[in-house]
């Protein structure tokens, strides 16, 4: 159905509240820039995290086309603030399109050379057949139940990381849980922002489980320049550590819906609770965007990183979007072999500190405390 | 006090000193009298990657300022023949000595999306080099890096007082477009770095631009050409969206004026300008042509494709021929990393041809029914209007008669 986008339209007469959080001096300033799916998802469970976190100081949410088309996430996470009572939270509407990546491409490249196997992530997001066009905002179900009436900023997403990086510099982390056009857009407006910028963390890319992920072959260029600008410290969270841990897992749902607080509990029995009990063979989901919220909150859980370089292929073709790693340390690789020096990077290619070993019992613990937690201004 | 190199470097950095540039709006509209009747004056954003001290970018540039049917909103620089912050140098420069100095110049992208030097010199190496545009720009080999500006060659003689916008080109060129709805024409006259971030940013900004020129593309000559290579991925976003009309004049009619007897080697030309013109253009031409062909008689000089592609805003006329065409950009970083690639607008119904004699009765359905065969675009190319043909002698005399004209006047 088609409604008018104007509830994505700036609203001058929304201003911040003034009892904002206290003793922001300690809290982690954080851009949390999201492909933000509704109604429930990896990518609105991170969002329920980082808002529920006591240490983070969420400086604005940024939306990016992909799960879904932006209007209709930038509908969702509006709404989400509301429910949340957080109306507070800045929403930045971004790229409603890859830099160059088109569905009528997405879908031939599919024809062509086939799907992404599945260890390689066939997925689409909204790119895929069903997927609607970009205009097209669905009514929000329940616990959303209508549109919000708090509205997005008429700033973009690219504009406002931009001057919120160049205000606090040295400062601001980055969180980027889609696709990363609005950073990629940031990083080619404004290159001064790369060496000011305390920390990228981005969900993307695989060296075993799949060569890739959706947030990088949805907008490979983007990717490219991402990766490749130079930031003073990248850190990524790839299949391989996402897959470790399933929403399924650990009775988590089910303590959630338990103990939560409107409106979490019911996004939870509604979403997660109820199609697991109607089908217990169901698949959940892996937990990327978790993790890299937990990454944010406590990095603690995890068992360090990889030092690597990274690479994306932007050929047009079936490898599109492909993620390439070598190690940092490829030099001493192989010495006093003949094949030492032989591991060399490719000459461009980006310095990402490989997220590894997630401490899986920390993990849920956090994770169903934070869900789990008062939510003061929850409204039904 | 004329500013020292270093302090010129200095106002480029991040900390441009705030402009004292009096607000582009500023400026009359009124023609000045007898003016040649051309069409009717039109705003214009120029986007150039203005190599100095002289040659295509920067004839086109003296051309938009000398005819009176142009309204120049602004000046927005794109690395491409040179670095960007060298050719801010130049265009600061050049407007005050042409005394245009109520034109505001934006800093824009300094790097291509993607491409960079080094890779490009492997793809060299891997693919071997290009045989008939070996030209790199700003990623030659002798060139220093984004930050090194050279001193200005005569008759420059020194840096401009003139300081460079504060905005950035992208944000002007999407605040210019809004807040004239279709009314702003965009000349684009190097690689497509600014225009790409432009529409990625702000994609209302495309049903907002009644016209975009382009240079770039080819059919016979090359289908290679720097403006596209220098940054495939932005002439891909560019060229495919929607605009009302994108006009692009490819490499194979810019050819023809340099090679035209008429003109070749427009010795002729030159020097009627060299003697014709005012301060500073005929010193231009003087030392950057005349001298240059004395010095090498039998020089072949550059093809004219920006000076035509202002033709094309200036005086429209000039173009004899254009055509609907689907076009695409290359971007798979491989041999063919920024070819352009053309399709007919009306691939479906073009007419069978005339079978040739003999052919078989099976030869005659494949071969010559193009029903028979797909000759469409890819999806998501874009549909654009392609200058053919163009009426050189009226091209020459335009070229001429704008550069002997009287300086256009500054307001105030």
């Amino acid at each position: 159905m088609h409604i008018s986008t104007d509830l994505l339209a700036h609203s001058s007469a929304f201003s911040p509240s003034s009892n904002a959080a206290p003793a922001a001096t300690e809290k982690k300033k954080l851009i949390y820039d999201q492909d933000h799916r509704g109604p429930l998802s990896t990518d609105t469970a991170a969002t329920l995290m980082l808002l529920q976190a006591g240490n983070i100081d969420l400086l604005g949410i940024c939306t990016v086309t992909c799960d879904m088309w932006a209007k209709q996430e930038t509908a969702y996470a509006l709404r989400l603030l509301e429910l949340m009572g957080r109306p507070e939270v800045p929403v930045f509407m971004g790229a409603e399109e890859p830099l160059l990546n088109t569905k009528a491409e997405a879908q031939m490249r599919y024809q062509m050379f086939g799907s992404r196997t599945l260890g390689n992530e066939g997925y689409l997001g909204c790119f895929a057949k069903n997927g609607g066009s970009r205009d097209e905002v669905e009514p929000l179900p329940a616990p959303y139940s209508r549109f919000a009436e708090i509205r997005a900023q008429a700033e973009s997403a690219a504009d406002f990381i931009i001057r919120t990086i160049r205000a606090n510099p040295h400062e601001v982390t980055m969180y980027c849980g889609g696709p990363m056009t609005n950073l990629a857009l940031a990083v080619m407006l404004a290159p001064d922002i790369v060496p000011i910028t305390r920390e990228v963390i981005f969900m993307g890319g695989g060296l075993h489980h799949s060569t890739s992920s959706v947030n990088v072959y949805f907008d490979a260029e983007a990717a490219k320049i991402a990766f490749r600008a130079g930031f003073p410290k990248f850190t990524l969270v790839t299949t391989d550590l996402a897959e470790q841990v399933h929403m399924a897992d650990d009775s988590k749902v089910d303590a959630i819906v338990d103990h939560a607080h409107a409106p979490i509990a019911d996004l939870f029995r509604l979403y997660e609770q109820a199609p697991q009990r109607a089908n217990p063979r169901r698949q959940s989901f892996r937990m990327p965007d978790e993790m890299m919220a937990a990454h944010v909150i406590d990095p603690s859980i995890f068992g360090g990183a990889d030092d690597m370089f990274v690479d994306v292929v932007t050929h047009n073709d079936g490898h599109y979007g492909d993620t390439s790693f070598w190690d940092a340390g490829w030099q001493q690789r192989n010495t006093g072999t003949p094949l030492a020096g032989q591991n060399n990077p490719a000459r461009k290619a980006g310095r990402v500190q490989v997220l590894r070993d997630i401490d899986k019992r920390r993990f849920r613990d956090l994770f169903v405390d934070l869900m789990t937690r008062p939510v003061p201004g929850g409204a039904r | 006090m004329t500013p020292t190199r270093r302090e010129f470097m200095k106002t480029m950095g991040a900390a441009i000193a705030a402009s004292q540039i009096p607000d582009a709006k500023a400026r009359a509209v009124q023609p000045s009298a007898g003016a040649t009747a051309l069409s009717p004056r039109r705003k214009v954003i120029y986007d150039q990657d203005l190599s100095g001290p002289f040659g295509t970018d920067l004839l086109a540039t003296l051309m938009m300022l000398q005819a009176d049917n142009i309204d120049l909103r602004g000046i927005t620089l794109v690395t491409g023949d040179a670095w960007m912050k060298q050719e801010m140098a130049y265009a600061l420069r050049l407007l005050e000595m042409m005394q245009r100095t109520e034109i505001p110049v934006y800093p824009g992208a300094e790097m291509p999306m993607l491409n960079t030097k080094e890779e490009w010199q492997l793809r060299q190496q891997l693919y071997g080099g290009h045989r008939l545009d070996p030209w790199m720009g700003a990623f030659n080999r002798v060139n220093g890096g984004p930050d090194a500006v050279e001193p200005l060659a005569a008759p420059y003689d020194r840096f401009a007082k003139l300081q460079p916008q504060q905005e950035h080109a992208v944000r002007f060129m999407v605040r210019t477009v809004r807040e004239n709805p279709h009314e702003v024409a965009i000349y684009a006259g190097g690689p497509l770095t600014n225009v790409a971030l432009a529409i990625a940013l702000a994609p209302d900004i495309v049903a907002l631009t009644p016209e975009i020129v382009v240079m770039g593309t080819g059919f016979h000559a090359f289908t290679n050409t720097f403006n596209m290579f220098f940054d495939p991925e932005a002439a891909r976003k560019v060229l495919r969206a929607p605009w009302p009309k994108l006009t692009i004049l490819p490499v194979d009619l810019a050819e023809e004026i340099h090679e035209d007897d008429e003109l070749s080697p427009m010795h002729r030309m030159i020097g009627e300008i060299a003697g014709r013109a005012q301060a500073p253009i005929a010193d231009l031409f003087r030392i950057h042509a005349v001298q240059a062909l004395q010095r090498k008689p039998g020089t072949r000089l550059f093809r004219m494709a920006d000076e035509m592609l202002a033709a094309q805003l200036i005086d429209p006329g000039v173009f004899t021929r254009s055509e609907q065409m689907y076009v695409d950009i290359c971007t798979s970083p491989g041999p063919r990393y920024g070819d352009a690639m053309f399709w007919r607008k009306d691939w479906q119904s073009l007419p069978a041809e005339a079978a040739p004699a003999g052919a078989s009765e099976a030869d005659r359905r494949v071969f010559v029914d193009p029903s028979q065969f797909y000759l469409g675009p890819p999806p998501s190319a874009g549909l654009v209007n392609v200058l053919l043909e163009a009426d050189h002698a009226r091209f020459k005399k335009l070229f001429v008669d704008v550069m002997t004209a009287p300086r256009q006047p500054s307001p105030g």
